[in-house]
């Protein structure tokens, strides 16, 4: 497989620069997800990956040679496109096939290649229909097939599950997660949904604004953000200012204890809320005790989210519904030094 | 509701719907049914206004098809439509492709190339002649710029029956419709499939034929159709660009028209009447024969 290395890349469409920087490193067989708000130049970075749009600036490698001279044809890559881009005019089949005849593969190879990717992709009894007669899901599975098919060397993805329904969302996340392990293809994909980020990708690439945010794997992404534009991207509640002297932050309800490494001076404290407990009665001998009171109650199902008031702080603080706390109760939460998080300005 | 209310809800609307298209049902069926009707019927022989009443009589239509200049002018016809037509279709496509591309100054090349839309045949005419004709601006450069010692050498483009004269009017001004047509369809098309098949590994041909023209076939359906019957039945063109006996049948109607013998504007008629029975029989094969691909390719 491929290993992909985009170097100081940037994009800029007339004046408009739609990505500013970009170094990203991607090993061969690695499945990478770039993650990003609307705009952000997700589509942008994969379309020059693809060499549908050269690099203003920088350089793109696959196994460390440079393929700005190369032509979208001979990159062997696959794409799937946002909205699919299938041939309308062409029959499931037809479509599938395409990328093996115009590389002119002899008759009984294609039969052979068409029946296995049907298979995996369970279109069998679609194969004469159009593109206009078939869901969402299963066009879907159609423009990956007809990527598939060609055995690219890098399968780019852009974002292939945002028109499906959560059902089906899930169903293709696994079967997409399942391939790629399979088949060991040097994945990309594109996604504004943190949590597909994170249960898909072996490591996730955040983009905001032109620039790459954070690249890191999808825990150390969710524990330890490096700004806290991506804690709040990345669904973090609970961030505070805080003054750090030595092991101790210093904030609005009281001194907290913390373990990881960071410099005296003005920072953000991160809590997320499911490392909180939630106390009824004031516990002893327990680090970073926070006394305080239950404004809210939210409740999901399998867990539940309490707003707790903290010397006027809202903390959530998220537990399993195995018990359900009214709302006006006095309680006292803490925190294991180890689990909290420090954002450095 | 209950249904037979609803019965008349419907019937009502329907009335209504008939009511509101009576004026233009009226003005089809009266100037354009009426003449076509008038004018098939004059075609076989029935002119009372001429004091000749000889309906149903189909010598008019015997006379004129066993004239085998009839069957020259006809090929003339056919042959200056067909070539004008398929010039313009491949230009008009080039142009649509090169316009949906960007590139320097776009916007005022946007601009120029709807120009020969706007400026009628007639004048168009007159700058075919005044170009391309033996005394004409082409000449006189070549002549200038020493390619041919006089301008009388210049090779005779217009009045001859290869119809370069006709050809250029009609390719000068239908181009820019054809490629308007298929531009607009093209960016309805978009260049996501083109993109996907080039990574797929087609190459550019491969593209264009397999991928990007049955997307706008639509498109070349319907402005070969409307410039073909144009073509096949324009008068001006071949009349002063044309390179005389056997016309084209247009023109050979005009002829009959204008035929101090009056009782001519019967045989006038025939030729009309068959005019429109070739344009057609022509364009409603081309439309079956694209519905047939169309119903293949899963359109309904
Ligand atoms: N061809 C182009 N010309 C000019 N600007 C462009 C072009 N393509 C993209 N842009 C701009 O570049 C920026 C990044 O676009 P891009 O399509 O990469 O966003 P994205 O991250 O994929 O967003 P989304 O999640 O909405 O798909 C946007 O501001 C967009 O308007
Ligand atoms: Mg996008």
């Amino acid at each position: 497989m491929t290993a992909v290395q985009l170097k100081g890349v940037r994009k800029s469409f007339g004046t408009f620069t739609a990505i500013s920087k970009i170094d990203l490193d991607i090993k061969s067989g690695e499945l990478v997800a770039l993650l990003g708000p609307s705009g952000c130049g997700k589509t942008t970075t994969l379309r020059m990956i693809a060499g549908l749009e050269i690099p203003t600036d920088g350089q793109i490698l696959f196994d460390k040679k440079d393929v700005s001279e190369t032509a979208v044809q001979k990159r062997n890559v696959g794409m799937v496109f946002q909205r699919y881009a299938l041939f309308p005019h062409m029959t499931v089949e037809k479509n599938v096939l395409f990328g093996l005849k115009v590389r002119g593969t002899d008759k009984a190879e294609m039969a052979q290649r068409l029946e296995d990717i049907l298979e995996v992709v369970q279109l069998q009894q679609f194969r004469h229909r159009f593109p206009a007669q078939l869901s969402g899901g299963q066009m879907q599975r159609v423009a990956i097939a007809r990527t598939l098919i060609t055995n690219p060397s890098v399968l780019m993805m852009d974002e292939p599950l945002a028109n499906l329904d959560t059902k089906l969302r899930g169903e293709m996340r696994r079967f997409i997660r399942d391939l790629q392990q399979r088949l060991g293809i040097t994945t990309i994909f594109v996604t504004h949904d943190q949590i597909e980020a994170m249960e898909l990708a072996d490591r996730v690439a955040v983009i905001f604004d032109g620039n790459l945010a954070q690249y890191a794997a999808p825990d150390a992404l969710y524990q330890q953000p490096n700004s806290i534009e991506i804690a709040d991207f990345m669904g973090a509640t609970n961030v505070f200012e805080a003054a750090i002297t030595g092991k101790s932050a210093t904030t609005a309800f009281g001194a907290l204890s913390f373990a990881t490494k960071a410099a005296d001076g003005p920072a953000h404290v991160m809590l997320r809320g499911e490392a909180i407990d939630l106390h009824l009665t004031e516990p002893s001998g327990v680090q970073n005790q926070m006394q305080g009171q239950v404004t809210a109650r939210e409740f999901f199902g399998a867990n539940i989210t309490y707003s707790v008031d903290c010397k006027g702080v809202r903390i959530q603080v998220t537990e399993q519904s195995r018990r359900m706390v009214d709302v006006g109760q006095d309680v006292w939460l803490t925190i294991p030094p180890d689990r909290i998080w420090i954002i450095q300005k | 509701m209950s249904k037979t209310k609803e019965l008349a809800r419907h019937k009502r609307e329907r009335t209504w719907m008939w009511i509101q298209l009576m004026p233009v049902m009226l003005v089809l069926t009266v100037l354009f049914g009426g003449a076509l009707v008038l004018g098939v019927a004059q075609s076989l022989g029935f002119a009372p206004w001429f004091g000749v009443n000889t309906f149903p009589d189909f010598s008019y239509f015997a006379a004129l098809w066993g004239d085998s200049f009839f069957w020259k002018s006809l090929g003339l016809t056919l042959y200056y439509a067909v070539a004008a037509t398929l010039i313009s279709l491949v230009l008009g496509i080039l142009l649509a492709l090169a316009l949906v591309r960007t590139f320097p100054s776009k916007a005022f090349y946007k601009y120029l190339y709807k120009l020969p839309l706007m400026i009628p045949y007639t004048v168009g005419i007159a700058l075919a002649v005044i170009m391309l004709g033996n005394g004409g601006m082409l000449s006189r450069l070549m002549a200038f710029t020493g390619f041919i010692d006089d301008p009388n050498q210049f090779p005779q483009i217009l009045k001859t029956h290869m119809g370069w004269g006709i050809i250029a009017v009609y390719v000068w001004k239908q181009t820019p419709f054809v490629a308007l047509t298929i531009y607009a369809v093209l960016l309805g098309v978009g260049r996501e499939t083109e993109e996907a098949a080039a990574i797929l590994g087609a190459n550019k041909r491969q593209i264009f034929f397999q991928v990007t023209l049955p997307q706008i076939l639509p498109g070349i359906i319907s402005s070969t159709l409307i410039i073909f019957a144009f073509n096949i039945g324009a008068f001006e063109a071949p009349f002063i660009l044309g390179g005389g006996f056997p016309d084209t049948l247009p023109v050979v109607a005009w002829r009959y028209f204008n035929d101090a013998d009056y009782t001519l504007q019967l045989q006038g008629m025939a030729t009309v009447v068959s005019i429109a029975l070739v344009a057609g029989v022509i364009l409603y094969s081309y439309l079956a024969f694209y519905r047939r691909y169309e119903r293949r390719i899963g359109r309904s």
